[in-house]
């Protein structure tokens, strides 16, 4: 008679499935903080740490605009103040994805392009966001132009980065099949140079994004009198903790509200070719070649619920 | 008819020490519906002498002519990976090589995609499909253009056992319907008895070495003795060409 050496794994022990999910971990997290929180707040001086509730409270004043604070005749609120902040984002972005990439694509494609531009791209990365924000501040002064810039300085060298290595990793095998169908030129690119160059656009557009944002406060912090940067500066003058956390939260509540409505939809869009974690064969992962991880870029795919969602990491900064 | 006329061709790569011969003085001459394998050990040039025929790589000397009734003829080429688009569905990778977008075109490579068992999988993508399955969409694609002269690289030898076979059978059944010329790259001597009608042994070097014909009726069962005999015959041709390392 044969003799049982393994059996399948019972399903009635250890933690429920729900408490090891990653929708559950998740949820959990803001709770982590909330506890760590309130014990700092129970154990500091309460007078320098806010409790959370009195932070909840100064948030929903700040957004129903009933806390009675005027920021200033030009600037009188918290929606002037982002909208301020969000109009600079948003132009210094743009004219950092347009830069970035006609340069990215002259540096990938040539290597004296490359050479020209190698070590200004990584002495800019290098550079703090401190000191660009204080330089601009005394060239420009406190308008428009200063915070602007600072996105362009702070987002370009990712969106150079990133393209350069998308233009590196152009699909090869996938040119020579085109051009052994004697596809004409046009529709390579169109069809395979430009989709190829998509996760690394997309890397492009969330660091640029990102680091964009974080110069744009700093140097809003230091040369600006207006914007959510400048907002935040007042609270720390005010001397009130609850200010700054406050402030600082909804930069988080933003930045995840634009990830989730904006950026995630649009990478779904993009990459809705790619396979799903329960579709077949997933082993093969082969597309003939096609080279989908660049120097900047690593792809991590995880699951939920049978959705899979493109994390794209940049290097450091 | 399609006709391939290759006359001295030559391909080196590198030069001074680096200088490495693919291809030397190759003359060859394939026409009509023929399926012709080329057979060797790694490194004999095989590939080459497709990637020069496709026009993917130039030759170092000598000439090339693919003609069809006296025209240039148009080919199509099947490789060792799929080489699909991923982010464009099936349909839209066969229509991705053709001309135009008519309905005619639709049809004809919805009419392809059906010969290989895929017409229910036009909206996929390539990583929704299996390996198997991937590779079907390339020989779909290299059909649906209605080549002249078809160049086959190796296309089989990524997948298991079973469905390479079956694959085989669809591709002889494609290939008996069509008339075409095909110019087939393995290193499967089985694959190449089973397949062929022509079988041209290249040897280290690039030198086309023998030129052996398999007068044997299609369809052909490995199983079979006379097919195992013909597979048999042309192991023993490689070891008196010395192809077979000790």
């Amino acid at each position: 008679m044969a003799t049982v050496v393994t059996t399948a794994p019972s399903p009635g022990r250890g933690l429920p499935g729900w408490v090891k999910s990653p929708k559950f971990a998740r949820i959990l997290f803001p709770f982590v903080v909330l506890g760590i929180w309130y014990f700092i707040y129970y154990t500091l001086d309460s007078r320098i740490f806010p409790a959370p509730q009195t932070v909840a409270v100064f948030m929903w004043e700040e957004i129903t605009l009933t806390s009675g604070v005027r920021y200033s005749s030009a600037a009188e609120n918290i929606y002037v103040q982002f909208g301020i902040t969000l109009m600079r984002l948003t132009i210094g972005f743009f004219i950092a994805l347009i830069l970035g990439t006609i340069i990215g694509l002259a540096v990938g494609i040539s290597k004296k392009v490359d050479a020209f531009f190698h070590d200004w791209v990584m002495g800019v990365l290098a550079m703090p966001a401190l000191v660009y924000a204080l330089f601009l501040g005394l060239a420009l002064g406190f308008g428009n132009l200063g915070p602007i810039l600072a996105v362009v300085i702070a987002g370009t060298p990712f969106v150079i980065i990133n393209i350069r290595e998308g233009v590196r990793n152009t699909p090869k095998e996938l040119i020579d099949m085109a051009r052994s169908f004697e596809v004409p030129q046009n529709k390579i690119t169109r069809h395979v140079l430009l989709p190829s160059l998509m996760p690394f656009f997309f890397a492009a557009i969330r660091y640029a994004y990102a680091v964009g944002w974080k110069g744009l406060v700093i140097t809003e912090v230091f040369a600006s009198d207006r914007g959510m940067g400048w907002t935040i500066k007042f609270w720390y003058d005010a001397h009130r903790a609850h200010g700054v956390i406050g402030y600082a939260i909804f930069f988080i509540i933003f930045a995840l509200a634009l990830e989730k409505l904006v950026f995630d939809p649009l990478a779904d869009r993009a990459f809705k070719w790619r396979p799903k974690m329960d579709a077949v064969q997933m082993a093969e992962g082969d597309f003939g070649g096609v080279q989908r991880e660049g120097f900047l870029l690593i792809e991590d795919q995880e699951i939920e619920e049978g959705v899979d969602t493109t994390v794209a990491k940049g290097g450091n900064f | 008819m399609a006709e391939i006329k290759v006359e001295g061709l030559s391909k080196e790569f590198g030069v001074g020490e680096d200088r490495v011969v693919a291809l030397e003085n190759v003359n060859l001459d394939v026409g009509g519906h023929v399926f012709v394998s080329i057979v060797g050990p790694s490194g004999c040039g095989k590939s080459t002498l497709l990637n020069i025929l496709s026009g993917i790589e130039t030759p170092s000397s000598g000439k090339v002519t693919i003609t069809q009734d006296n025209h240039d003829a148009e080919p199509g080429y099947v490789f060792q990976a799929a080489r699909l688009l991923p982010w464009r569905s099936v349909m839209d990778n066969l229509l991705f090589v053709q001309k135009d977008r008519s309905d005619e075109t639709k049809a004809r490579c919805q009419k392809y995609l059906e010969m290989v068992q895929l017409g229910d999988k036009v909206d996929k993508y390539p990583g929704e499909l299996s390996g198997g399955m991937q590779q079907r969409v390339g020989i779909a694609r290299a059909f649906s253009i209605e080549p002249d002269v078809l160049f086959m690289d190796e296309p089989f030898s990524h997948l298991d056992a079973i469905t390479a076979r079956s694959l085989r059978r669809e591709l002889h059944e494609m290939w008996s319907q069509t008339k075409k010329t095909v110019l087939f790259v393995t290193h499967d001597v089985g694959e190449a008895v089973e397949l062929s009608n022509r079988i041209l042994v290249f040897a280290k070097g690039g030198k086309l070495e023998d030129d052996l014909q398999i007068d044997l009726p299609f369809p052909r069962d490995p199983a079979e003795d006379a097919v195992a005999v013909a597979k048999a015959q042309v192991l023993r041709k490689f070891e008196e060409l010395d192809l077979i390392a000790s």
